[in-house]
C-alpha cells in the first residue's frame, strides 16, 4: 500500500511537471524538464524549515499533515471502490486546506488566497450535480458500482455527457496555471501557500501530487470504465495535456469573474441535474 | 435513492435517536474532531497588516479575553458539526445546524472590526432565515412520512418523502453559509484568529455535505 502510494504520488507529480512543460512549449517557451515537480518535492524536504514568527504553530503544521490524510483516504477510497460521495466530500474539504494553509501564517498574501479559496466555492456545486448525475443513472455511489454498470451500458461520458464536462471543469479548476488559479495567483506571491517552506512546502507537493492522480484516475474510471493500467496512464496524460492547452491558451480569470463563470457553470448543471430528476419521476 | 452513504459500521442507539456511522459520516466526523482538537491545542496567529503607500505594517494581537471567548464558540460549533455529521434524526440534524450558524456568528462577534461586525451581523440575518425553511423541512419530513429516523427513512419502507420537503432542507443549509449566502460570511475571513475563524467555512461544508446524504434519503 506504500508502494502504491509512492507510486500515486510521483505520478501526480509528474503529469504536473507534464502540465507545466506543455503549457510552455504552447507559449513557446522551453519550459522546466517534466520532472521539476518531483525535484520541487525533494528539494523542500532537506531544505531548513522555518516558521513565521507571526503564525499559528500548531495549525500552520497540522494543516499540511490534514491535506496529506484527506488525499491518502481518497486515494484508498478510490483503489477500493468505494463510494464518490467521500471523494467528493474530501475534494470540497481540500477548500479548508487551502484556507488553512492561507490563514494560519498571519501573512496578507496567504489570507488573500485563502478568502479567495472561500469565495471559489460555488466552483464545487457542479461536482455535486455531477456526482449526483451518475447516481441517477447507476442508482449508487460505489466506484465499483459505477465501473460495473458501465461494463454493461457502456461509457458514462456518452451517457452523461454534460456530467463528464462539469467535472472536467471542476478538475480545470484546481490545475495550476488554469483560468480559476485565483488563489496562487502571482500578485499573492503564491496566495495560500507563500509561507510554507521547507518540509512543508513538500507536504504540500506530496499532497498536489496525489490530489493530481487521484482526480484524473477517478474522472477516467466514472466516465469511461475500469482500464488497464497503461490505457489508464495514457488516458491521464491525455487528459493532462487537454487541460493544458485550456491552462495555456486561457488568461487567468480576476476573482469576480472566475466565480461569476462558475456560477453560470453550477446554474447550468442544476438545470441538467433538474431535468434528470424530473425524468426519473416521469 | 434509498442507501445510505456506505453500510452503517455502527449504530448507537439512545430509545428512539440514534448515531451511526459509515464511511462517509466517519470521514467527516473525524475532519470536525481534528479542527476542534487545533482550536483547542493551537494559539492564533498574528495577522500582518500592510499600510499601503509605505513600507510599514502592523500585526493584529487578540487578547486573551477575546481568544477565550471565541475558542469556547468555536470549540462549541466543532461539538456542533460532529452531532450533525453523526446523527440519524432528521430534527436533531436541523438543531445542529442551527446551532453552527449561532457560534459562527460568536466566532467572529468579538473582533473589534466594524467590517467583520457587518458581516457578521449581515449573516446572522441570512442565518436566522434560514432557520425558517430548516426547521419547516424537518416538520414536513415528520409530517408525511411519520418518522424522522434517517436509518427508517433508507429503508424506503415509509411513505416517500415530498420533493419540498428535501428543498426546504437544502435551502436552509445554504442560508448558513453555503453559496450564494456565504459573500457576507467571506467577510467575516478578515478577523484574525486563523484556528476560530476556520471553524466557519468546516462547519458550513461539513453541513453542506451532510445534507446531501440525507436528502437522499427518502
Amino acid at each position: 500500500m506504500i508502494a502504491q502510494l509512492i507510486l500515486a504520488t510521483l505520478t501526480g507529480l509528474l503529469l504536473l511537471g507534464i502540465h507545466r512543460k506543455v503549457i510552455a512549449r504552447i507559449q513557446r517557451r522551453p519550459g522546466p524538464p517534466v520532472w521539476q515537480e518531483i525535484l520541487h518535492m525533494l528539494k523542500f524536504s532537506f531544505k531548513s524549515t522555518w516558521i513565521p514568527a507571526t503564525a499559528s504553530t500548531v495549525l500552520f503544521r497540522g494543516v499540511v499533515l490534514v491535506a496529506i490524510g484527506i488525499w491518502t483516504a481518497a486515494f484508498f477510497v478510490m483503489l477500493t471502490g468505494g463510494s464518490l460521495l467521500v471523494i467528493f466530500g474530501i475534494y470540497m474539504l481540500h477548500k479548508i486546506v487551502e484556507h488553512g494553509f492561507g490563514l494560519s501564517s498571519g501573512s496578507p498574501y496567504g489570507k488573500f488566497g485563502g478568502v479567495r479559496s472561500v469565495i471559489s466555492a460555488a466552483s464545487e456545486i457542479p461536482l455535486f450535480v455531477s456526482v449526483a448525475a451518475i447516481a441517477i443513472f447507476t442508482r449508487s455511489f460505489d466506484i465499483s458500482d459505477i465501473v460495473a454498470y458501465q461494463q454493461v451500458h457502456g461509457p458514462l461520458m456518452f451517457i452523461a455527457f454534460p456530467a463528464a464536462v462539469a467535472m472536467y471543469i471542476v478538475i480545470l479548476s484546481k490545475m495550476p496555471f488554469g483560468p480559476f488559479s485565483i488563489v496562487e495567483s502571482k500578485e499573492l506571491v503564491s496566495g495560500y501557500k507563500t509561507e510554507h517552506f521547507g518540509i512543508w512546502r513538500a507536504g504540500l507537493e506530496v499532497c498536489n501530487g496525489l490530489k493530481t492522480t487521484v482526480l484524473l484516475a477517478t474522472f477516467l474510471m466514472v466516465f469511461v470504465g475500469q482500464l488497464p493500467i497503461l490505457w489508464l496512464g495514457a488516458g491521464m496524460l491525455l487528459l493532462v495535456v487537454s487541460l493544458s492547452f485550456a491552462c495555456a491558451l486561457t488568461p487567468m480569470l480576476s476573482p469576480f469573474d472566475s466565480v461569476t463563470v462558475q456560477t453560470l457553470v453550477t446554474g447550468l448543471m442544476l438545470c441538467y441535474g433538474a431535468v434528470l430528476f424530473i425524468g426519473v419521476r416521469a | 435513492m434509498t442507501n445510505l452513504a456506505g453500510v452503517p459500521y455502527y449504530i448507537l442507539e439512545f430509545g428512539d435517536e440514534l448515531v451511526y456511522f459509515t464511511p462517509y459520516t466517519i470521514t467527516l466526523f473525524l475532519l470536525a474532531l481534528t479542527f476542534t482538537i487545533f482550536v483547542l491545542i493551537s494559539m492564533p496567529e498574528r495577522q500582518v497588516d500592510i499600510a499601503f503607500g509605505g513600507d510599514a505594517y502592523t500585526t493584529k494581537v487578540i487578547s486573551v479575553s477575546e481568544m477565550r471567548f471565541r475558542r469556547f464558540m468555536a470549540i462549541a460549533c466543532g461539538l456542533a458539526s460532529m452531532g450533525a455529521m453523526v446523527t440519524g434524526d432528521i430534527f436533531n440534524f436541523t438543531l445542529f445546524t442551527a446551532m453552527v450558524g449561532i457560534t459562527n456568528v460568536g466566532i467572529v462577534a468579538a473582533v473589534k472590526s466594524p467590517h467583520v461586525q457587518n458581516a457578521a451581523y449581515q449573516y446572522g440575518l441570512v442565518a436566522l432565515s434560514a432557520t425558517v425553511p430548516l426547521f419547516g423541512g424537518a416538520a414536513i419530513y415528520a409530517a408525511a412520512t411519520g418518522s424522522l429516523s434517517m436509518i427508517e427513512l433508507a429503508k424506503g419502507a415509509l411513505p416517500a418523502v415530498p420533493f419540498v420537503a428535501k428543498a426546504f432542507l437544502v435551502l436552509g443549509v445554504i442560508g448558513e453559509g453555503m453559496a450564494p449566502f456565504y459573500a457576507a460570511k467571506a467577510e467575516m475571513f478578515r478577523a484574525p484568529g486563523a484556528p476560530y475563524v476556520i471553524m466557519c467555512s468546516l462547519s458550513s461544508l461539513l453541513i453542506f455535505l451532510r445534507v446531501i446524504e440525507v436528502v437522499m434519503l427518502g
